[in-house]
């Protein structure tokens, strides 16, 4: 792990950790529901400050607490045309597949907050704009699965997510260069 | 198998089996670029005489640059005058006749595999002859032969006094196709530096803006996912007979191995995605307490 990406994680861990204290809420705006509050927005009080974790301008995470959920969303580095394009496949590989992976959420955050003046007022909007992928955690999954741990897919998601793009890209300009080179070689006669 | 084969595969051991054995049979079966195969026995009764068709999307074209006279060259007699209903090219393939087993058999089946191939030869064959009339001129240009081989995509060929172009255009149907495409096409470009392949045609391509030579041409697709790649072949590409022969054989496939590398390497990243995916969710698992796995039972 590079010695940039150390303490950015370290954030994450941290504020995530800090972040999952949650407890079950039914909802009070309707009679034996129990939502994520996060995701329904209806009672302000429930909702905590959200938090953005910048590493640079392509790179954040965006950290939304509520008491009884808390939504994490990762916007992924994009450098060019290619990793746009190896990004995307993979965020849409892992979210057809989020009713394995409890955590994950099936579409990733758009902008970052419900429109509430109150809570956007802290946020600078042209960050809060577009994530890649979201996870969504509830007291449920807190009460079956162990918090750390969780905690530690997400960091280790993270840490690799990165890796695996720039390696497939590395290995797409590998694979076109051999593909040219014996394209060529062929007409060598 | 990094280079496609340019032969078709099932004329060559269909044929080949039914050399040995000959029966009935009624197959048809495609190629790349649209092109339909069709290998029949017309009489039951009598199956050692082969009917073998070829259907081609760009027969018309092919007509005006030369195609009967590389068939008849290739098939002589075997080249039926009016071809299957349905077809644009009839050979004859009489099993009695056939060469006795050995190298000589395998040559012949191999040059009737090669239907397509000598069928997509003729704008290639006249553009090098036109350009050894040019040479000999000193100057001027040949006609710009366009090749409709596929429903979007256009192969132009043009002889100059000292060198042919080959413009593929090519259609990338999707986002992910268009920028593997253009990280391949720009390998194409990068690898002539390399001083093994020095001796490879010029490569140039541009995605939308079509290359000088064709940019006067009507009903160009003007969009983001066409891209056009440019061959300059000199004439060492194709002074010798045997040379120019693996050139057009090889330049030919250029559209289709592209295209079949791309595929290769979506086909790739969607393996590994796979096992990333799986691995990750290893570690979520690892999350899950024991607790929650045992599954409870109602009372009965």
């Amino acid at each position: 792990m590079s010695n940039v990406l150390r303490p950015y994680l370290a954030a994450v861990r941290s504020t995530l950790t800090a972040a999952l204290t949650l407890e079950d809420f039914s909802s009070q705006v309707v009679e034996r529901h129990n939502k994520p509050e996060v995701e329904v927005g209806a009672s302000k009080e429930v909702l905590l400050n959200p938090l953005i974790i910048s590493r640079n301008e392509n790179e954040r995470v965006l950290i939304e607490p509520s008491i009884n959920s808390i939504r994490l969303s990762i916007k992924i580095k994009q450098a060019d045309e290619i990793e746009r394009i190896l990004c995307h496949k993979f965020t849409r590989f892992m979210m057809q597949r989020a009713e394995n992976f409890v955590v994950l959420r099936r579409k990733p955050v758009k902008v970052g907050i419900q429109p509430s003046p109150g809570v956007l007022r802290f946020i600078d909007p042209r960050v809060a704009q577009g994530y890649d992928i979201s996870f969504l955690i509830t007291n449920n999954h807190t009460d079956t699965m162990l918090k750390h741990k969780i905690v530690d897919f997400i960091i280790q998601f993270m840490e690799e997510v990165d890796k695996e793009i720039s390696e497939m890209k590395l290995s797409l300009n590998a694979r076109a260069r051999v593909v040219a080179e014996s394209y060529l070689t062929a007409f060598n006669v | 198998m990094i280079l496609l084969e340019p032969h078709n595969h099932i004329i060559q051991t269909t044929l080949a089996e039914k050399a040995s054995q000959p029966s009935a049979l009624d197959v048809q079966f495609v190629d790349f670029d649209g092109v339909r195969f069709r290998l029949t026995t017309p009489d039951r009764k009598v199956p050692t005489a082969l009917v073998l068709s070829m259907s081609i999307r760009c027969w018309d074209e092919l007509v005006r640059y030369g195609v009967n006279d590389i068939l008849k060259r290739e098939y002589g007699a075997a080249l039926r005058a009016e071809p299957e209903f349905g077809y644009n090219v009839t050979l004859d393939v009489n099993l009695e006749q056939i060469p006795p087993e050995g190298d000589e058999r395998d040559a012949y089946i191999k040059s009737l595999a090669l239907l397509k191939r000598n069928a997509l030869a003729a704008p290639f064959e006249l553009g090098f002859q036109t350009q050894k009339q040019l040479e000999a001129a000193g100057s001027g240009q040949g006609e710009l032969m366009a090749l409709h081989y596929r429903d979007e995509e256009v192969i132009y060929v043009q002889a100059s006094s000292d060198r042919v172009t080959v413009i593929f255009s090519t259609m990338f149907r999707e986002e992910t196709d268009r920028v593997f495409g253009k990280v391949f096409l720009q390998e194409f470009v990068d690898a002539r530096r390399l001083p093994t392949i020095q001796s490879a045609p010029q490569v140039l391509y541009t995605t939308r803006e079509p290359p000088l030579e064709i940019r006067h041409l009507q009903g160009l697709n003007d969009s983001e996912d066409v891209g056009y790649v440019t061959f300059v072949l000199f004439p060492r590409h194709f002074a010798k007979a045997d040379v120019a022969n693996s050139t057009i054989t090889h330049i030919q496939l250029f559209r289709d191995y592209l295209h079949y590398h791309i595929k290769c390497s979506k086909a790739y990243m969607h393996s590994r995605m796979r096992y990333r995916v799986s691995e990750f969710q290893k570690v979520l698992n690892r999350a899950k307490t024991e607790a929650a796995v045992v599954d409870r039972k109602t009372v009965s």
